[in-house]
């Protein structure tokens, strides 16, 4: 009996959402619109939290040693600071790779090149590049830079220079974060309330139909059952056409997204391929619990007969 | 049986529809029950099918006791009983034949019992030919007629028939009338609420009376007294 009380229940939603077909097509396009708005303020979020993290990622502090320094000493050093919960990692550039570098940087400079053929040592120090976690360690790590003890051994970093910059720039990525989410959060908070009116006035057309229900001897679950899957049918089609309209969306927009990450590792397109499950997944959970929900409650009004 | 004892129903604030009502209707009986409008006619028939409480008094179906019957409960009671209304109350998104179908499919009755036993319930009321149309494809007789069909489709012990002709033509209302004759020559207790004189009067069956929520005359063989 629950079987047959299963199958049935599945025959009604579709033959509800088949024999209404414009109160569900309207319906699925609300579904649709507000799925997509939320969709695209979502990759307004991601973009604005990747550019700053790009940036973020771009930052570092190069120690540059004395060239006198002994190696163990720098090791000693890059283990201690390898070893605080706030640094990301730290590399080691050894002199050799330090000169290494400075002449592939000057290839094109024989003067250079020459002078420092000329000298009968390597006149460049070791370098440690340290990399926080968040931007808002690097003023810690400068501290202990300037440990007295590291003093001496310790020629120049560059970290003052571009502290202003990562200053202003951590405040801008804790500001677009609170505001990325004061939006995101209205924007949701409006489309939970357009999907729960939504289908609360889908069910309100059907309401004299749930009355003669209950007058002909259903039981609530009978009637309720097949308008809750006739919503979940609502809301995975919209998802389905939401999903069907962001990919080309991204990928007009993508190019023109790139352009503001030149020099940087991120395609929105890319990004979009990549998260695509996640992305479903989450429109699926937001649209088919708020369809399941709103209609079993509206359904619920009118059993009261 | 049906069983009305002491029953009053007041609707809030403080309008009273049946007062003290003491009534019985044997099985098989054919009783209309009559009065102007207002009265508590309908009250009456709501009370039978569990759409509405008594306020006081009991009222009992066969051996059930319906006065304070548990939500759950009521499907039970509304699948043993035929409803007629007056204004159809058929479902606008269903065929004749669905229709009539869906007062079994709610008790659980598999898909091939329901396909022999509608088409033969829809002959009875003469809409063989008219199964896969829906409501607004047909007329007010006919659409009476289907509303009878899925009344009767379980085959229900009671009918109650609340205005059945109320929205019908002379022609269309007689046969109604006559159809559900026939149904309670099978055997089924019909209630049937009207303040059509004419058709009581024809019927030649029990009236009771009821006029301002009382009942102030009950005939065996009576005829429309206000």
């Amino acid at each position: 009996m629950i079987v047959t009380s299963l199958i049935r229940a599945f025959h009604f939603a579709l033959q509800g959402f088949w024999r209404n077909i414009w109160l569900s097509v309207v319906t699925v396009i609300i579904l649709v619109l507000t799925l997509f708005s939320v969709s695209m303020v979502g990759g307004v979020n991601v973009v604005a939290r990747e550019v700053v993290s790009s940036i973020e990622n771009k930052i570092d502090v190069s120690v540059y040693f004395n060239p006198d320094v002994d190696q163990q000493e720098i090791q000693n050093i890059q283990y201690r600071f390898e070893s605080l919960r706030s640094v990301d990692n730290v590399t080691l550039v050894s002199k050799e790779e330090a000169e290494r570098r400075f002449r592939e940087r000057h290839v094109n400079d024989p003067e250079i090149i020459q002078s420092l053929d000329e000298l009968e040592e390597n006149p460049l120090g070791a370098t440690l590049v340290i990399k926080a976690k968040n931007i808002e360690d690097y003023p810690l790590i400068l501290e202990m830079l300037e440990d007295p003890d590291y003093a001496e051994l310790i020629e120049n970093s560059n970290f003052d220079d571009n502290q202003v910059i990562t200053d202003r720039l951590s405040d801008i990525a804790s500001r677009v974060q609170r505001i990325g989410m004061l939006v995101t959060g209205v924007f949701v908070l409006i489309s939970i309330l357009i999907i729960f009116n939504t289908i609360r006035i889908t069910i309100y057309t059907h309401r004299e139909e749930i009355g003669i229900m209950k007058l002909v001897g259903a039981s609530n679950w009978f009637i309720r059952f097949p308008f809750v899957l006739e919503s979940i049918l609502y809301a995975f089609i919209a998802v389905l056409f939401s999903m069907a309209l962001l990919y080309p969306f991204v990928h007009v927009v993508s190019p023109y997204i790139a352009t503001l990450f030149e020099g940087y590792d991120f395609n929105l397109l890319q990004y979009f391929t990549s998260h695509l499950l996640s992305i479903m997944l989450l429109q699926l959970v937001i649209a088919m619990g708020l369809s399941v929900i709103s209609s079993a409650v509206a359904v619920g009004k009118y059993l009261k007969v | 049986m049906i069983s009305f004892r002491g029953v009053s129903k007041i609707y809030p604030p403080n309008v009273t529809a049946l007062k003290d009502v003491d009534l019985v209707i044997q099985p098989g009986e054919f009783v209309s029950i009559v009065g102007q409008s207002g009265t508590g006619k309908t009250t009456l028939a709501k009370l039978i099918i569990a759409e509405q409480r008594p306020t006081r008094g009991k009222v009992v179906i066969g051996d059930w006791d319906i006065t304070n019957i548990k939500a759950g409960e009521i499907p039970i009671l509304r699948r043993q009983i035929g409803v007629v209304f007056q204004d159809f109350k058929l479902l606008p998104r269903k065929t004749l034949f669905e229709n009539v179908a869906f007062a079994l499919e709610v008790a659980g009755m598999q898909r091939k019992r329901i396909a022999t036993i509608v088409p033969q319930v829809l002959k009875i009321v003469g809409l063989e030919g008219k199964m896969d149309r829906f409501p607004r494809e047909v007329s007010g007789g006919e659409q009476q007629r289907a509303v009878i069909a899925r009344a009767l489709v379980h085959r229900p012990k009671i009918l109650v028939a609340d205005e059945p002709t109320g929205n019908l033509d002379a022609i269309n209302a007689h046969d109604i009338i006559e159809l559900l004759r026939k149904i309670n020559e099978f055997g089924t207790t019909i209630v049937l609420v009207t303040h059509n004189r004419e058709i009581v009067n024809m019927l030649h069956k029990r009236v009771v009376t009821i006029d301002q929520g009382m009942v102030i005359s009950d005939q065996k063989t009576g005829r429309y007294l206000l």
